[in-house]
């Protein structure tokens, strides 16, 4: 019975247009290429990328002529809210700039001490660092991943791994690089792990996302001692970012872990500079940098 | 003539309507909005596109589309690649399947509809994305983001069945 059953339904499908076929299978072939992209990208991660970014870069315009409306409203409301507070400012500014002319004095006679005694010590400076500014077109983020595209790609420069920073602090870093756009992965995020160094007391630690708006510092020293409110900074260790940029402040301590509030308010950037870090044979990735040393030392 | 190509023209650019209405939604859904954290629970406005033409317009919204919405999806919000395809492409079998409960019925019918198929997307969404990860992810953001969708459904549903109305009414 069940037989010809069988057979009566394969009897019916093959008389079938091809069409009316497809269609009725339609379903469960595009679930099998949903599920055959998604074993491609944990097989093929850097193919997916690729692919990805050249995507990206197709939409930035959309993206951008999409976001250019909010941006010009944005532009016009902080606009009328700064000519309503203009006095207060005006005086917020003046008090703040006669801050800063002192602190302007103590900074050149600290760096022309600074200069003397690295000339004193033979010390080798650390390479320069330069700025491309970008705006930020999309705000990628939804529950599980903290992201941003930006309006920067290969043509002006940027390289994947550069550290991302707003006028506060250290945002993210590029991952994904496209012609005419990148991807920039908050330090928020899951998948975020920047070498930080505690500054003052000089405790190193790995700062992790975790999707939460305060990132946590793991791999502390057992006897770090922490202030809240003590500055985290980029320890440049791995090559991969400049040492000393600013990340955050540290928040709490609850049960052993620790929390940063980054400088930077995250929820709201609308414009970021990439960080070019110029070290020598672009070692953004620490290993090639290893492996070329080897190369250069054996053809030696 | 002229007037046969341009009445060809008009006439394939209101079939493709649901197809770019729902590349619009995608779109727009990555927009970076003045509001802290917003970005972080932004409506799935993709996902209301496609259960909207599924059940008004299925004739006009295949599989197919639904799967290069969903690929589109994880391009533009980072999400490893097929998963939105894969959750798209479900949820539009799914509501395929149960059309004949909600149309034509009150929009609280399409409401209660959509607030079904958005809580199983979430749990689907969080379960596939702490699987592919291999730890679990934040739970709240997702509810957040579902009760999100849901209270604002009516407001781009409307847009769509005011755009539906005016352009696929005798389509």
């Amino acid at each position: 019975m069940t037989v010809r059953t069988r057979n009566t339904e394969w009897v019916h499908l093959t008389s079938m247009p091809w069409r009316v076929l497809v269609q009725r299978f339609s379903f469960i072939l595009f679930m099998a290429a949903s599920v055959g992209l998604l074993i491609l990208g944990r097989a093929q991660p850097a193919l997916i990328e690729g692919a990805r970014a050249h995507i990206i870069d197709v939409l930035a315009p959309l993206l951008d002529a999409a976001a250019r409306p909010m941006t010009v409203a944005q532009n016009i409301s902080s606009r009328i809210e700064s000519y309503r507070q203009l006095q207060k400012e005006n005086d917020d500014l003046r008090s703040k700039n006669a801050q800063l002319a002192q602190w302007q004095n103590a900074v050149a006679t600290l760096q022309n001490e600074n200069r003397e005694l690295h000339a004193l010590l033979n010390f080798k400076t650390e390479p320069g660092l330069s700025y491309i500014s970008a705006r930020v077109i999309a705000d990628t983020g939804g529950p599980f991943v903290r992201s941003l595209v930006v309006t920067a790609g290969k043509i002006d420069g940027v390289r994947e791994g550069m550290a991302v920073m707003t006028g506060e602090g250290l945002i993210g870093r590029v991952i994904e690089v496209g012609d005419w756009s990148s991807r920039v992965l908050l330090i928020t995020d899951l998948n975020s792990r920047i070498p930080v160094t505690i500054a003052g007391s000089g405790d190193r630690a790995i700062l992790g996302g975790d999707n939460s708006a305060e990132p946590k510092l793991m791999y502390l020293p057992q006897d770090a001692v922490l202030n809240p409110g003590a500055r985290v900074i980029t320890s440049g260790h791995g090559g991969i970012f400049p040492p000393g940029l600013p990340v955050g402040t540290v928040s709490t301590t609850t049960h052993g872990v620790t929390s940063i509030m980054p400088l930077a308010d995250l929820g709201r950037i609308n414009y970021v500079q990439l960080v070019d870090f110029n070290l020598k044979g672009g070692a953004f990735n620490p290993l090639a940098a290893k492996v070329e040393a080897e190369l250069n030392q054996q053809q030696r | 003539m002229l007037t046969t190509v341009w009445q060809r023209l008009d006439q394939g650019a209101r079939l493709a309507l649901p197809f770019v209405t729902a590349l619009i939604f995608t779109l727009i859904s990555a927009i970076t909005l003045p509001l802290p954290w917003f970005g972080e629970v932004a409506p799935p406005l993709a996902l209301i596109a496609v259960y909207y033409w599924a059940i008004h317009r299925p004739d006009l919204f295949w599989p197919s589309m639904a799967f290069g919405i969903g690929f589109l999806n994880d391009v533009v919000h980072f999400l490893p690649l097929g998963l939105s395809a894969l959750i798209f492409v479900a949820a539009h079998h799914l509501v395929l399947t149960q059309r004949r409960f909600f149309v034509g019925h009150a929009f609280f019918m399409l409401w209660w509809g959509f607030a079904l198929t958005m809580l199983i997307v979430m749990l689907a969404t969080w379960g596939l994305q702490s699987a592919i990860r291999w730890q679990l992810v934040p739970f709240l953001p997702v509810v957040v983001q579902a009760l999100l969708a849901i209270i604002i459904f009516p407001l781009p549903a409307w847009l769509l069945i005011r755009l539906q109305r005016l352009t696929l009414s005798h389509i």
